[in-house]
């Protein structure tokens, strides 16, 4: 396990206290589970992901993943309409563990109320969390 | 993310102070295993390959794992045979083999201690080390809870019981090159591993042992091994002074650089043991009758599977119990899992709850190509075989289920639909003969 100081959290992103990130690109925001979650949970193995179109509120789940010792649930950073899901997820869920800033993007989303990105964690705070 | 499961992770690093470690502590972190409470001791649950690579090396290589927080006691004295015997769930007697031999010297057998209503304390491997000297393996913690139960049905018989808990270096090195592995560190190991039989052992971990010298170490330390484990798949359990313990460990890897052996954690073990079809006690079996399950290997049926052999602590209250509930092993249709403690139910084709789930894991060394399940270890899988992994475990229902019957295992993120069944991986390599295992020319 990775102690906290060799965890790396991108200060060009924002993050929630249930380990999703959250990188602004544009009109729409990429959403992804930060290098603190993928370390936590171990092998991921599978990764359920919601279709594209579909509406869905702040702090709703998006979807699950799985590990070798775990299941979890995914949460909506921000409530909107996802316009792309990471399919390459479905054939190498490893991507998560191996790149979760880059490669391990989850779904891209297009806020419906742009207000709620304020209340996200910087990378400070969410390290500040994380030492709890 | 919440991590249901993985959640008590952080809970447990914060009891970390009043939990036990075993000598290879300081190697786990420095390695930087993510560890975990296991038995009340602080355990690798993986390290930073990661399980699935772990899980894969024990099909195809080799893995080893520390299991030196399971506890030991040995049993001594002329009365030693007539105490497992009473409470001990095989028959001494003939319990060796398809020829039902006696246990001798040498020989190890897998079984139950249970109370007198049929429940189970532990389940435990009995080794015979002499005439009148067994040493008896169960889970962490239980060496001193068993030391009682064995103590209490002693009465004023001629039998000393120590318990070796915390005092014995002990680890498992599974998988098809194991062998190939000890070739390397053991001094004379064409004699030593030639003919070690499935569920024999030979050795001592002990140097004024009589036994000791026939299995040492190259630079000469003495050790206990034995042709057991808890994976289902080819390989050893080791026993040595602890002292010994982390040099033995390091050595093993080293001897194992060019074959990938790789230090494997409580996760893979778990997923191994699934897939093997074997139970975790205080989990699959427990706190109610033994009997009705997927073990009945365990207890002293005759050959004909009808009658017990002899009387054991435990016989009266499973042969009178008239109920149509137990235990199956089930595998699914894809690697999805539920979750036990959320908690999972057991749900017939038509929706009605028959029982609860006791094991859901993913065994990531299988899969199913159209109607059959091929092991990374099969022979003859298909030539593009890359495995996503099958659920696996077991159920505990109200019911009397047959093997192919289908159920729903349902917890509150989803409902999976699993068939029962009698083997969940196929093709698994525990029994393969030992000469077959070792190096061209070294038996």
């Amino acid at each position: 396990m990775k102690d906290i100081g060799e965890l790396i959290f991108p200060a060009d992103l924002q993050y929630t206290e249930s380990h999703e990130w959250i990188r602004t690109e544009g009109e729409s925001v990429k959403v992804g589970l930060s290098d603190y979650a993928q370390d936590q949970l171990g092998d991921v193995v599978f990764i359920e992901l919601p279709e594209i179109g579909e509406s869905i509120s702040r702090g709703a789940e998006f979807g699950t993943v799985e590990s070798v010792k775990a299941v979890s649930d995914l949460y909506m950073p921000v409530g909107g309409e996802i316009v792309a899901v990471n399919s390459t997820l479905e054939a190498s869920p490893e991507l998560v563990n191996k790149s979760p800033y880059t490669d391990g993007w989850m779904i891209e989303i297009r806020p419906a109320n742009p207000d709620e990105l304020d209340d996200l964690l910087n990378s400070n705070a969410y390290l500040e969390k994380l030492k709890g | 993310m919440t991590c249901l499961s993985a959640a008590s992770i952080g809970e447990d690093l914060q009891e970390q102070r009043e939990l036990k470690k075993t000598r290879l502590y300081n190697w786990h972190t420095t390695q930087r295993a993510n560890m975990a409470n296991f038995g009340d001791y602080l355990m690798p649950l993986w390290y930073p390959s990661g399980v699935r690579n772990e899980h894969f090396a024990v099909l195809t290589s080799a893995g080893i794992f520390d299991t030196s927080h399971m506890a030991a006691i040995i049993v001594e004295g002329a009365d030693a045979f007539d105490l497992l015997q009473r409470c001990f769930s095989k028959d001494l007697r003939t319990c060796v083999g398809k020829n039902r031999h006696a246990l001798s010297p040498g020989k190890c057998v897998y079984g139950v201690f249970l109370k007198e209503e049929g429940d189970v304390i532990d389940d435990a491997i009995v080794y015979q080390l002499h005439r009148h000297l067994y040493m008896v393996v169960v889970n962490s913690g239980m060496g001193s809870e068993l030391i009682l139960h064995l103590a209490a049905h002693a009465g004023d018989g001629n039998v000393k019981l120590t318990d070796l808990s915390d005092r014995l270096g002990k680890m498992d090195i599974q998988g098809p090159l194991s062998a190939r592995v000890l070739e390397k560190i053991l001094e004379d190991p064409e004699t030593v591993l030639s003919d070690l039989g499935y569920f024999t052992f030979r050795g001592h971990f002990e140097k004024r042992s009589l036994a000791a010298g026939s299995v040492r170490l190259q630079d000469g330390t003495p050790i206990l091994l034995s042709r057991t484990g808890y994976t289902g798949e080819f390989g050893f359990e080791i026993f040595i002074q602890p002292d010994r313990f982390v040099d033995l460990w390091e050595m093993i890897l080293n001897a194992g650089t060019d074959y990938e052996v790789k230090p494997c954690g409580l996760a893979a073990r778990d997923s191994l043991r699934t897939g093997a079809g074997l139970p975790l006690s205080h989990q699959d079996i427990g706190p109610w009758p033994f009997i009705k399950n997927p073990w009945h290997f365990a207890l002293p049926f005759n050959a004909d599977q009808t009658v017990f052999t002899k009387h054991f602590i435990g016989d009266k209250a499973l042969l009178k119990l008239n109920t149509p509930a137990g235990t199956y092993g089930f595998v699914g249709y894809d690697l999805r899992k539920v979750l036990i403690h959320d908690p999972a139910v057991v749900l017939t084709a038509d929706g009605v709850q028959i029982g609860v789930v006791l094991t859901c894991v993913t065994d990531m060394g299988i899969d199913r190509v159209e109607n059959r399940i091929y092991s990374v270890g099969s022979l003859d899988k298909p030539d593009d075989f890359k495995p996503r992994g099958l659920c696996c475990g077991f159920v505990k229902v109200n019911t009397k289920l047959n093997y192919g019957d289908p159920i729903v295992l349902k917890d509150q993120r989803r409902e999976i639909k699993v068939v029962i069944t009698n083997g969940i991986r196929p093709d698994r390599s525990a029994r393969f003969p030992i000469k077959e295992m070792m190096s061209p020319g070294k038996h």
